[in-house]
């Protein structure tokens, strides 16, 4: 009688005990007409059975590792990752803000006025900053103005040329507070007006007017204290720096 | 399941975790670290396990995994450095005396596949099936590799010595 030899894996389930009734039966027939076989599984089995006796031995419980303290361990690590992040967003943070400051003081330096036009872009362009008071009322913005740059800090009336004011906010500079006075004439264009000390080198301006990234300023300088309109550089925003600058001071 | 539940039941299954892993890193450091890395990444995806899948099977996927990416992690930076060192990490003293047995020590020479899958099927008893998802091939493959793996054992066992470079630690 010919008989299929038993699938592979009927000789693994034979060997690692899986295998019942006539699968079992079957294989251990076929294993008896094959000694040769028979004694490969043979040893198979033993291997088995000895492997199984000797790592029993490796049982053996690790309380340093219970999941309780696991747990504590990733919460701790969660926590001190976050603080980590934190401090890598203040950092970067830090960089950026210092980054732009320094940006600004360096082209202070050979650029008139760039203050003006970086406070204008952060205030009017990009609504990067919120305004410090928040007023049509012209006496209100020149106590504000006189109270934090100084009592001969002017305010232009610009209600002929069309604007009226906004609002202000407060900048720090290097040469003491610096304010600038947002105006609207109610189509859309916007003005700033911005003023600040000389700073103690008394660095006073002459009367100019630059364009710089899509900006315009007016600068001069008057009584102590340095002046720039600044607008932006297209066409209804140089008409509107022009009126005003006409009418100012 | 609440995390007191799942802890228990984690828990129950250290010893063998433990065991699996020593017999991974061979050394029981790095043993320790591969099952405190296997719990984490266990807890963290603990949603993502589907219920019908064996604890034990999913976590010695998990620990497995861990340890082939580790060692492939080390074999990309010994080889970047230049050395070709030693695939194999040499036993500690301790455990070189348990290594006297002929079969352990002709466990403990097979390759980590081969090892893994004697473990899983003669040691703990795991169904065919379920090796075949942590090794993601189909039954089939893992009918020849399990034959492969106890003729090596067996041919080993009695002191046949193929090419194998890690019989060295036996000394």
């Amino acid at each position: 009688m010919t008989q299929t030899p038993p699938s592979e894996h009927d000789i693994h389930a034979y060997v690692d005990g899986h295998l019942d009734g006539p699968d079992r039966a079957e294989v251990e027939r076929y294993l008896d007409r094959h000694p040769e076989r028979a004694l490969e599984v043979q040893g198979w089995r033993q291997d088995a059975q000895q492997l199984r006796a000797l790592l029993a031995g490796d049982l053996v419980s690790s309380p340093g590792l219970d999941p309780v303290l696991v747990r504590a361990r990733r919460r701790q690590r969660r926590l001190s990752r976050l603080a980590i992040a934190a401090g890598l967003m203040f950092c970067l943070a830090a960089g950026g803000i210092g980054g732009w400051s320094a940006r600004g003081m360096g082209r202070g330096a050979v650029a008139p006025m760039a203050d003006a036009m970086q406070a204008y872009r952060l205030l009017a362009v990009e609504h990067g900053l919120g305004m410090d008071i928040t007023t049509g009322n012209e006496n209100d913005l020149r106590a504000w103005l006189a109270g934090r740059v100084g009592p001969t800090a002017q305010l232009p009336d610009l209600a002929d040329a069309g604007f009226r004011p906004m609002g202000g906010r407060l900048f720090a500079t290097d040469q003491g507070a610096a304010a600038m006075i947002l105006y609207d004439d109610g189509a859309g264009h916007t003005v700033s007006f911005y003023v600040r000390p000389p700073g103690a080198a008394r660095h006073l301006l002459q009367r100019g007017e630059r364009e710089q990234d899509g900006l315009l300023a007016d600068y001069w300088s008057r009584d102590g204290h340095n002046y720039a309109v600044v607008g932006l550089a297209d066409a209804a925003g140089r008409a509107a720096v022009q009126r005003v600058t006409g009418r100012s001071i | 399941m609440t995390d007191p539940t799942i802890d228990e039941a984690l828990r129950a299954l250290l010893p063998r975790l433990r065991r699996f892993a020593l017999w991974l890193a061979r050394d029981p450091n790095a043993a320790d670290d591969l099952v405190q890395s296997t719990l984490e990444r266990a807890l963290s995806r603990w949603s993502s396990r589907r219920e019908a899948q064996s604890l034990r099977a999913w976590l010695f996927a998990i620990l497995y995994r861990i340890y082939l990416d580790s060692k492939r992690r080390a074999s990309l930076h010994a080889r970047f450095l230049g050395s070709l060192a030693e695939d194999e990490p040499t036993w500690p003293s301790a455990e070189r005396v348990a290594v006297a047995h002929s079969t352990l020590a002709a466990f403990a020479s097979l390759p980590v596949e081969q090892r893994s899958l004697l473990l899983w099927v003669t040691v703990e008893g795991m169904s065919y099936q379920e090796v075949a998802d942590i090794l993601q091939v189909p039954i089939g493959t893992v009918m020849s590799r399990l034959s492969r793996a106890r003729q090596a054992l067996h041919r080993l066992g009695e002191g046949v010595i193929p090419e194998s470079p890690s019989l060295r630690l036996l000394k």
